[in-house]
């Protein structure tokens, strides 16, 4: 197998892939910015719908692509089109020639601090959905402070849905994300009440509604239909955030000891940046743009270029490895077609 | 001297003695018209100010350096200012030295009068061996090179306006360009006119040379008459058309600027103050590229010489849809050389607008607010007012709200200064007005300033202090509120820094301060926010600043321009604050800032942020205690 | 006179009985206007709220119902600051509609 195959990105997506791939017999090399593979999911704590340890998936696949050519800490510098192929500049210095690309670039959350009247970075009790998770994974953070923890607030949509935010896309996963946060968080603190304020709830997945009617019933976590508008800050550091509940119709307030900011996924800078250098097209969603969104979500218009999870478009874990497996069997097939 | 023909009379006079009778008939009816229309309050103070020294030489003095000079137009482009003054002074100086020429060689003038300084050379011959001959009739060939030569650059600058510093110009409408052509004409004709009579009447270097170079064809008497009678026609059909062209811009500045000395300010959308201004437009179109809407090909059409223009032929959907559209940035009015103030004039059509039914705040109770911020009325008696420091109330305003690190950063400096504050809509306020007077709902906003200086009043507060300059510009222009000092926090910031109170530490971060629209050239605040920012950090200016600086986009000026409408702008006014590369972008507008924020590729960051980022929080006091008792306190 | 019982008019709506048309013309000066998804920023951040219940939410979707009267009481303490414009993730223009709405619709006459 002479074959180069380049995947471009060490999370889960370029994980699964190479994964396959070794499988098949190729030595794919992984091209990873970090210094660890797992992506986002490597931040993770648990994941839905059956609270499995996101660590457990991440080291899994790690087990299963240690045959791989794996450059960490690594960017690429700059790629060419040759005749029929590409060649891969890295900043390390090594340059690779490949008829294959695999774009498993992922995902950036949304910068919470862009949506200012959150006050994000402003505020003392402002976290991230990802600062939460950190926070379940290594129990520091500043902003949780065990003995007072009567009232938390997760907001819903920040920045999707939101032309302000320049995303009008949903994120899709955030809703069941705050429903399971707010459950672990309930589970941590039983006498906290636990608000969560959204637009509309997207329970699309498998035991998603389950997960919905446990938060409520099981949980007794009060789910408000109003997006947050303004948050304030208390002379003691609380914050109180403004909405409309509006299935009443009326306005609401509440002083709550932790807002949580459920920032959605936005196409990352460094994807665009790659995807330019390979001349590959943008879709008006910021995400990478298919060569048919329907029949062929993991192959872009270039011949040879492959896609692979949340580069195209926001996506839960196994949506991710089943694209992941779907662009593996499409590069076997393409090398096949090749000789 | 001698005169050539004894009736003094040629039938070629008529096209101009008409025009001009008609010219002055026109202006002296509009004149009247203008100063009729102004309110009774506003036409007494005009004729006063007329009489009064001051305003009287002021009016004098504005008149020549506008109208005749143009030194606005010399500061913005000098080849764009020697057109305009070439011109209008070359042809005033032309009328000048023509009359003087009439009333030194003739005598028992008549009806003749009417046209002798104009066509005098046809009439008179005069010899220009004497030492006064020759002067004038060097003045009179110097100045009509004067005028050929800014005739030569305007039709220069027809074809290529980026030589006189103009992207774009103005589409001339059809009457406009009759008017250029017949403007463009009678100069060039008159030389014609005046060589062919050189070898009769006399002449100078110009004309002279010209009669003698081309003596073949000027010396055929033949030509003499159809030359003056086209001379006399180009400025017949000049006079016709130019009420009805922008020409009608010279006379109406003789007016417009002393109705400005006065003071007088627009009332009536259509009359007035208002008709003066619009007639006053040359249509020069300095408005067009001055303009932030500019950048999308399809508002050009919506700048104010074309506001004017529709005014002009009253096309009402045009007049709506042109001054709904506008960001109010003032920009427009601060470029403009002759003083049209196109924000003023779109809040004046907006505010004739019919509406069905309109807010009314009668039952706003204020009394919940006042007793919200009144602490220093409670403490009358405490040390807060014994100390002689200044009482403090802030208001952050709406958009403040939005923006909350501002409103955070602003109290941290006061604690840090030991200034005794009290925030006046902690829990929401009420608007300050300006967003309502720029939809042109005065009555609405008179009663908000009312509403807000009753709660400003009863918080026993001596300054006022606004984050926002939305809110600071009325509270400026509108609010009464004696023994109480208005300030921005940029002014306030500025203060606290010169005067010691706050301890800061230089940074080395490159700053660029964008200028917002209402504080800059609404307010004239220009050199507070950059002290602010020079004691943080280095500070470079922006391609366009201060006066120039580009509205960011996100005005509140505008009614009709939607959200995604808008990107174009803020990415233009982004462009221009980063051409010298600056690290961070800093303002003093919470509007500004989130609005670069959105598609700024650099951090965007209010002064007050800055500030409270290099200041140190002083030792001795920490948070909620006051400061130390004054000097007075023994 | 007491019948023991109050007669009222049915608070259920009938969309057969509502004239759509100021609606329309209200579309047509601001096409925006249905892109509301009732998401209630605007309600929250509102400064008038608290004085006249308004809700720019509220008032777009009682005129689609037909009940103007109720928009109409709604919109009399707005003091048109656009917090509403700046914080609505539909990007609505929501100052114009607000102008529009005092255009087209009117007050009941007392």
């Amino acid at each position: 197998m002479k074959e180069n195959i380049v995947i471009i990105g060490g999370g889960i997506a370029g994980m699964e892939t190479a994964a396959q791939l070794l499988d098949l017999g190729y030595k794919p090399i992984i091209i990873e910015k970090s210094d660890h593979l797992g992506g986002h999911v490597a931040d993770w704590n648990r994941l839905f719908p059956d609270m499995s340890p996101a660590a457990d998936v991440v080291r899994s696949l790690a087990s299963r692509v240690s045959g791989a050519n794996i450059f960490l800490n690594t960017e690429i510098s700059f790629i060419n089109k040759l005749k029929d192929s590409y060649n891969i500049m890295l900043s390390n210095g090594i340059s690779i020639v490949t008829r294959i690309i695999v774009m498993a670039t992922g995902f950036a959350l949304f910068d919470a601090s862009k949506k200012e009247e959150y006050g994000y970075g402003v505020y003392d009790q402002v976290m991230t959905n990802k600062d939460l998770e950190h926070w379940f994974n290594t129990g520091e953070d500043p902003r949780i402070n065990d003995s007072a923890m009567n009232a938390v607030g997760f907001v819903h949509c920040v920045g999707s849905r939101d032309e302000k935010a320049r995303n009008t896309q949903c994120s899709k996963v955030c809703c069941i994300t705050a429903v399971k946060q707010a459950i672990e968080l309930k589970q941590k603190f039983p006498d906290a009440m636990i608000y969560c304020f959204y637009m509309d709830l997207r329970m699309f997945g498998k035991k998603y509604e389950d997960f919905y009617i446990g938060a409520q019933r099981d949980y007794g976590i009060r789910f408000i239909r109003g997006r947050v508008s303004e948050v304030s800050e208390n002379i003691d550091g609380r914050v109180i955030v403004k909405a409309e509940d509006t299935l009443s119709g009326k306005p609401v307030k509440a002083t709550l000891d932790l807002l949580v900011l459920m920032s959605g996924m936005v196409c990352s800078q460094d994807s665009t940046k790659v995807a330019n250098m390979a001349r590959l097209p943008i879709d008006t969603d910021g995400f990478l743009k298919s060569r048919d969104n329907v029949m062929d979500i993991i192959e872009s218009p270039k011949e040879g270029v492959f896609y692979a999870g949340a580069c195209t478009g926001p996506k839960t874990v196994p949506e991710t490895l089943a694209e992941a497996r779907a662009a593996a069997l499409k590069v076997h097939l393409f090398i096949k077609g090749l000789e | 001297m001698r005169e050539r023909f004894l009736t003094g009379y040629n039938d070629f006079v008529l096209p101009f003695v008409c025009g001009m009778l008609f010219v002055i008939v026109y202006c002296m009816v509009g004149l009247i018209r203008i100063i009729m229309q102004l309110p009774a309050a506003d036409r007494k103070r005009f004729f006063i100010s007329l009489v009064t020294p001051k305003t009287a030489i002021r009016n004098i003095k504005d008149i020549f350096l506008k109208c005749l000079i143009h030194v606005d137009l010399w500061k913005r482009n000098k080849l764009l200012g020697y057109m305009h003054s070439s011109i209008a002074f070359g042809w005033f100086m032309l009328i000048l030295v023509g009359h003087i020429e009439v009333l030194l060689y003739t005598s028992d003038l008549g009806p003749k009068a009417l046209y002798y300084p104009i066509f005098f050379r046809y009439f008179v011959a005069e010899t220009e061996t004497t030492m006064k001959g020759a002067l004038i009739f060097f003045l009179m060939d110097f100045f009509l090179l004067v005028v050929l030569s800014g005739i030569a650059l305007a039709i220069i600058k027809r074809v290529r306006s980026r030589l006189f510093g103009m992207r774009r110009t103005t589409n001339p409408s059809f009457l406009d360009l009759i008017g250029l052509y017949s403007l463009w004409s009678i100069f060039p004709l008159r030389l014609l006119a005046e060589s062919f009579t050189a070898d009769i009447s006399g002449g100078s270097f110009l004309t002279k040379s010209l009669n003698y170079v081309f003596t073949e064809f000027l010396s055929n008497h033949a030509n003499m008459l159809p030359a003056w009678w086209a001379y006399s026609c180009a400025l017949g059909v000049f006079f016709f058309v130019l009420p009805f062209t922008r020409y009608m811009h010279i006379p109406t500045e003789i007016l417009l600027i002393p109705l400005r000395n006065a003071g007088i300010r627009i009332v009536n959308a259509r009359k007035g103050f208002a008709r003066a201004q619009v007639y006053s437009c040359p249509s020069c179109g300095l408005c067009i590229d001055a303009c932030p809407m500019g950048v999308l090909k399809g508002n050009i059409k919506d700048t104010t010489v074309y506001l004017n223009r529709q005014i002009r032929r009253k096309n009402e959907s045009r007049i709506e849809e042109i001054s709904d559209k506008c960001l109010l940035c003032g920009k427009c009015t601060a470029v403009c050389p002759v003083g049209v103030e196109g924000d003023k004039l779109r809040i004046a059509q907006r505010s004739v607008r019919h509406y069905n039914f309109g807010p009314d705040y009668s039952n706003i109770d204020i009394s919940d607010q006042i007793n919200g911020c009144n602490k220093f009325v409670k403490n009358t008696n405490s040390f807060v007012s014994s100390t002689g420091n200044e009482r403090v109330l802030y208001f952050a305003g709406c958009m403040t709200a939005l923006t909350p690190a501002i409103s955070k950063a602003t109290c941290s400096i006061l604690d840090k200064a030991g200034t005794d504050y009290e925030i006046m809509d902690k829990d929401g306020g009420i608007c300050c007005g300006r967003p309502m007077l720029m939809a042109g709902r005065l009555i609405q906003a008179a009663q908000l300033v009312e509403k807000n200086t009753g709660i400003i009043l009863g918080s026993g507060a001596d300054t006022l202090l606004l984050s926002c300059p939305i809110c600071y510009r009325i509270f400026k222009e509108k609010y009464t509120l004696p023994g109480i000092r208005i300030v921005h926090h940029s002014e306030y910031f500025d203060e606290l820094i010169s005067s010691g109170r706050l301890r800061v530490t230089k940074g080395d971060v490159r700053y660029v301060f964008h200028d917002p629209c209402e504080l800059g050239r609404g307010c004239g605040i220009y050199e507070q926010p950059r002290n602010v920012l020079s004691a943080a950090g280095e500070v470079v200016e922006a391609e366009k600043n201060r006066k120039e600086s580009i509205c960011c986009g996100g005005s509140l000026g505008s009614l009709t321009l939607g959200f995604d409408k808008r990107k174009a702008m803020t990415e233009n006014a982004l462009n221009n604050l980063t051409a010298a590369s600056p690290d961070r972008i800093a303002t003093a507008c919470p509007l500004c800032m989130s609005t670069f924020a959105r598609y700024s590729d650099r951090p965007v960051e209010d002064i007050a942020m800055i500030l409270d980022t290099v200041t140190e929080r002083p030792a001795a006091r920490s948070a909620g205690v006051r400061p130390v008792k004054g000097k007075t306190d023994n | 006179m007491d019948f023991g019982f109050k007669l009222s008019p049915s608070s259920a709506i009938n969309l057969d009985n509502v004239n759509p048309d100021k609606f329309e013309e209200l579309h047509r000066a601001e096409p925006d206007v249905y892109k509301c998804m009732a998401c209630g920023s605007c309600t929250s951040t509102c400064p008038a709220g608290r004085y006249s219940g308004m809700s720019i939410r509220k008032v777009i979707l009682a005129l689609q119902r037909g009940k103007e009267k109720e928009a109409v009481a709604m919109m009399k303490n707005c003091m048109l600051c656009g917090k509403c414009s700046m914080v609505c993730p539909r990007g609505i223009n929501t100052r114009h509609l607000i102008l529009s709405i005092c255009r087209i619709y009117e007050e009941e006459r007392k």
